[in-house]
C-alpha cells in the first residue's frame, strides 16, 4: 500500500466509522480492503442538536418569581398570618402567576362544553385526551359527563438562556443595593 | 417588488413592528405583529409584541460573560426593552426613557450624549437621537432574525412620528431611522392618521356606512406621556367619500403615565398614614396596581371599591405586604376630574407663571386638563367663521389607557355639551388599543402600493421663516423682524413651490442663519406672505435653519437670493435658497441647527 493509499485510508477512516471495521478485517486478514456502500440518506451526517445549559424548567421557574413572587409565597410559611393578609398577598401573586402562564403558554380549555354538560367522545379515542371515571367499560365512543374541560397549551414560549453552566441552576438572583 | 410591507410605531414607551405581504386579496389586508426577541433579565431572552422605549447602561460588571447579549449580538453593554425598563425602577440614573419627547425639545442638543438627563458623567450617556437609532436598531435585527431572505432595506416601510412633530423633530427621527438601516425611501406618517387606518382596514368597505359627508372625526391619540390631537373631515369628491385631515393639535406632554402617578402619589399617602412607606421598586408596583385599580374602577358596571396591594420587597413577602383600599370617588376625582374635568368649549388650558428656576428638563404641560386642551383644539378649528369644519361627531380613541372605559365616557359626554343637541360618539372596533399605529402604518402603506384608500391632507402647519426688515438699526434695540410665509398649511407631498419675496442678500462663505417658525391656526397664509406681528399661541418657535454659501468661481461677496420650499414623496420639508434663473439656478439646501439654542 503506497502512502497515498495510506493517507487517504486515514482520512476516511476519520470521517467514517463504518469503515474502520473493514479496515481491521483487511489487516486482519492482509488482503484486500472491502468497502460496502453506504446509503446515502446518512450523508452528511446531521449536527447534533446543541444541548440547552439550562432546562426550560428552571427559566419558567425564574419567570414565574421574577413577574410574579411565586416561589416567595409557596417557600414563606403561613403561621402567624391572618387569612386576610394571605388573602391580599396571595391575590396579586396569582393574578401575576395567571398572566406568566397565559402569555407563555396561551391556555384554552379542551372543550368548550361546559362542566356538568353532557358529552361524547370520538370513535378515535386518545387517552391523553380524557381521564374516564365511573363506570368505565366498553369501546369508544363514550358518552358522559363533563367534571373539568381540561386544559391545553398553544404555544410554549419560554424564555431563552444563554448564560454559563456554573449558574444554570440559579432560578433569582440576590439582590443588592449599592449605596454611595 | 418588496414582498412585504412594514409599519412601525417609534413609540415614547413602546415600539412595535407590524408586517403585511405586498400581494393580498382580501377585503381587509392581514396584518401581523413581529414577535421581538429582548432581554427580560440578565441571560434572558424573551420575544414579546412591544419593545419597550427604554435603554439601560449597564456597568462593566454586569455585561460579564455576555449577559446582555441577543441572539444577534454579542459583548453587548446596554440592553434595550423590558429588561431596561425594569432596571428604570431600581437604578434610574442608568436607564433612558422617554428619549422621543426629548427629539423635539428644542432647548437641548439632541445630537448630544444628554441622556440619562441629570445622571452622573460615568455611564456613558447617549443622545435622543441614538436612543431612538438603538431601538429601531433592535427592530431591524429582529426582523432579520425572523426573515432572514427578505433584507429590510428591500421592503416597503412606514414610520410613524406624533401629528405634532416639528420639521426638526422629523428630520432627526429620520435620521436615526436611516442610520439603523431603513431604506432611504422609507415614509413618515402621522400616528392618529395610522390609527385611523388600523380601524379602516378593520371596517373593510364598512366604514362608508358609519361615516356621513360634513362630519368630522377626532382621532385623540393619548399615549404614556404624549397627548397628539387630530381632526379628519369627511368630504365628498365626484360621488365617493373622502377623507381629509384637516388639523393637527400641538405637542402635549401629558399622558397616562401622568394619570397613574397621580393616583399613586395620592394612594401612597393613604399607606404612610398606615406607617408604611415603599422603596422605589415597590412604588413602580405601586404604579402598575394603580393603573389596573383605574382600569377596574372607571368602568359602568364596575366595582364601587378596589384594594391595591404592594407586595414586600425581600423574600418575606406576606408579612411586609401592604394594602390599602381606593373607591370609585377617589379615582374618579383624581383620573377623571384632574384629566378630564367637565369644561365648556370657549375654557382654555391654564398657563401658570413659570418659576424663574425653571429647570430645563422636559417641558409637561402646566395644565394637565387634556379636555381643556381639546376644548382650545377643536375652538380653534370648528367654531370660526372661515373653518368648514363640523365639531366633531366621533372620537377614535387610541392609547392603552383608554382601556378604562370611564375616560372614553367623560370626553364623549364632555364634547356633546359643546356641540348642542348633538350626541359624540365613539368609532369602535379598531385594533387592540397597544397596536393600532404601528398596524394602521402597515395597512397605510399597503394602500400606497395598491393604490387603495388615502387620507388627504399635506403638510399639517404653515411654516415661516424670520426676516429681518433694512432701516434704520437702533443702538440697544433688535431689528425688527417679519415672518415670511414659505409653506402653506395642506401643501402636498411631492410638490414645491417658489416663494414669492424681494431677493435676499447672503454673505458669501459665511454660514446664514434664519429663525424658523411654524403654525397650526394659520391656514389662509399663502407662500410669500409677509407678518408682521403675530401672537405667541399662533407662531411657535423651533430650531434655525442654517446654510452656508460657497460660489466657486466668482469673486462676489454677497449673493441674491429667494426660497424654494419643497415637501418630498416621504413627508419631509425642505427649504432651499436660490439664485438666478431656472436653467443656471444655484442652490442650497438649509439644514436645522439643532445645537443649544
Amino acid at each position: 500500500m503506497g502512502l497515498i493509499t495510506a493517507t487517504k485510508a486515514f482520512c476516511k477512516l476519520l470521517f467514517n466509522p463504518q469503515l474502520c471495521d473493514s479496515f481491521d478485517e483487511m489487516i486482519a486478514s492482509g488482503g484486500t480492503l472491502k468497502i460496502e456502500s453506504k446509503p446515502a440518506a446518512e450523508s452528511p451526517k446531521p449536527i447534533p442538536p446543541e444541548i440547552p445549559v439550562r432546562s426550560d424548567a428552571i427559566s419558567l421557574i425564574a419567570a414565574l418569581q421574577r413577574e410574579a413572587r411565586l416561589l416567595d409565597i409557596v417557600t414563606e410559611s403561613l403561621d402567624g398570618y391572618s387569612d386576610a393578609q394571605i388573602g391580599a398577598a396571595a391575590k396579586e401573586v396569582l393574578r401575576d402567576t395567571g398572566a406568566v402562564i397565559d402569555r407563555m403558554f396561551g391556555l384554552q380549555p379542551l372543550t368548550t362544553v361546559e362542566d356538568g354538560a353532557h358529552f361524547e367522545t370520538p370513535d378515535k379515542f386518545d387517552a391523553a385526551m380524557y381521564r374516564l371515571t365511573g363506570n368505565v367499560s366498553g369501546e369508544a365512543p363514550f358518552r358522559g359527563t363533563v367534571n373539568h374541560h381540561g386544559w391545553q397549551a398553544t404555544k410554549c414560549d419560554v424564555p431563552q438562556w444563554n448564560g454559563e453552566k456554573e449558574s444554570a441552576l440559579v432560578i433569582a438572583p440576590i439582590e443588592l443595593e449599592i449605596k454611595s | 417588488m418588496n414582498q412585504f410591507i412594514i409599519g412601525i410605531d417609534l413609540g415614547t414607551t413602546n415600539n412595535v413592528l407590524a408586517f403585511c405581504e405586498s400581494h393580498q386579496t382580501n377585503d381587509t389586508t392581514d396584518v401581523q405583529l413581529l414577535k421581538i426577541p429582548q432581554l427580560v433579565a440578565a441571560h434572558t431572552v424573551e420575544a414579546k409584541s412591544a419593545l419597550p422605549s427604554f435603554s439601560y447602561l449597564a456597568a462593566e460588571a454586569e455585561t460579564t460573560g455576555g449577559a446582555l447579549d441577543l441572539p444577534w449580538a454579542e459583548g453587548r453593554n446596554f440592553a434595550t426593552g423590558e429588561f431596561a425598563r425594569s432596571k428604570g425602577a431600581d437604578t434610574p440614573d442608568r436607564t433612558i426613557g422617554a428619549s422621543k419627547s426629548w427629539l423635539c425639545h428644542n432647548k437641548v442638543d439632541r445630537r448630544a450624549p444628554i441622556l440619562p438627563w441629570n445622571a452622573d458623567g460615568d455611564v456613558g450617556k447617549i443622545s435622543p437621537v441614538a436612543a431612538a437609532q438603538q431601538y429601531l436598531e433592535h427592530l431591524v435585527a429582529a426582523w432579520h432574525a425572523r426573515f432572514p431572505e427578505s433584507p429590510i432595506s428591500d421592503q416597503h416601510v412606514v414610520l410613524t412620528v406624533p401629528a405634532s412633530f416639528d420639521p426638526v423633530a422629523r428630520e432627526l427621527t429620520r435620521e436615526a431611522a436611516i442610520a439603523a438601516g431603513l431604506p432611504p425611501h422609507f415614509v413618515l406618517l402621522e400616528e392618529p392618521q395610522a390609527a385611523l387606518y388600523a380601524w379602516l382596514n378593520q371596517q373593510g368597505d364598512q366604514w362608508r356606512k358609519t361615516l356621513q359627508v360634513g362630519q368630522s372625526v377626532l382621532v385623540c391619540d393619548v399615549g404614556g406621556g404624549t397627548t397628539d390631537l387630530t381632526l379628519i373631515a369627511v368630504d365628498q369628491n365626484d360621488g365617493e367619500l373622502e377623507l381629509r385631515r384637516v388639523a393637527v393639535g400641538e405637542h402635549l406632554l401629558v399622558g397616562g403615565d401622568n394619570m397613574d402617578l397621580s393616583a399613586a402619589y395620592f394612594v401612597s399617602g393613604k399607606l404612610s398614614e398606615q406607617g408604611s412607606t415603599l422603596d422605589p421598586w415597590q412604588s413602580v408596583s405601586l404604579w402598575h396596581s394603580c393603573r389596573a385599580a383605574k382600569e377596574a374602577l372607571l368602568t359602568d358596571d364596575g366595582p364601587a371599591t378596589h384594594t391595591i396591594t404592594v407586595l414586600g420587597r425581600g423574600s418575606k413577602l406576606i408579612g411586609s405586604t401592604v394594602s390599602v383600599e381606593i373607591n370609585k370617588e377617589e379615582i374618579a376625582g383624581l383620573v377623571l376630574d384632574g384629566f378630564f374635568p367637565k369644561c365648556h368649549l370657549t375654557d382654555r388650558p391654564v398657563r401658570q407663571p413659570a418659576s424663574g428656576f425653571q429647570e430645563i428638563g422636559l417641558p409637561y404641560e402646566s395644565d394637565p386638563g387634556i379636555t381643556r386642551h381639546i376644548a382650545a383644539f377643536v375652538g380653534s378649528h370648528c367654531t370660526g367663521e372661515n373653518d368648514s369644519v363640523s365639531m366633531p361627531n366621533y372620537v377614535l380613541f387610541n392609547g392603552g389607557v383608554f382601556k378604562a372605559n370611564g375616560l372614553k365616557q367623560r370626553m364623549l359626554e364632555v364634547m356633546s355639551t359643546w356641540s348642542g343637541d348633538q350626541d359624540v360618539q365613539e368609532l369602535s372596533g379598531g385594533s387592540a388599543l397597544d397596536y393600532a399605529v404601528a398596524k394602521g402604518a402597515c395597512f397605510y402603506g399597503f394602500n400606497q402600493q395598491s393604490g387603495g384608500l388615502r387620507i388627504r391632507g399635506g403638510v399639517g402647519r404653515s411654516y415661516y421663516v424670520g426676516i429681518e426688515t433694512a432701516g434704520l438699526a437702533i443702538p440697544g434695540a433688535p431689528r425688527p423682524m417679519k415672518a415670511l410665509c414659505v409653506v402653506p398649511f395642506g401643501m402636498e407631498e411631492g410638490t414645491e413651490v417658489s416663494v414669492p419675496s424681494g431677493e435676499f442678500a447672503l454673505v458669501v462663505g459665511q454660514p446664514a442663519q434664519f429663525r424658523f417658525f411654524s403654525s397650526n391656526t394659520r391656514k389662509e397664509d399663502q407662500p410669500g406672505k409677509l407678518l408682521d406681528r403675530w401672537t405667541e399661541e399662533e407662531l411657535a418657535e423651533t430650531d434655525p435653519l442654517v446654510a452656508t454659501l460657497n460660489l466657486e468661481d466668482s469673486d462676489e461677496t454677497f449673493v441674491p437670493v429667494k426660497f424654494r420650499s419643497k415637501i418630498t414623496e416621504l413627508g419631509m420639508f425642505e427649504l432651499w435658497c436660490e439664485t438666478g434663473e431656472s436653467e443656471q439656478a444655484k442652490r442650497w439646501k438649509l439644514e436645522f441647527n439643532v445645537r443649544e439654542n
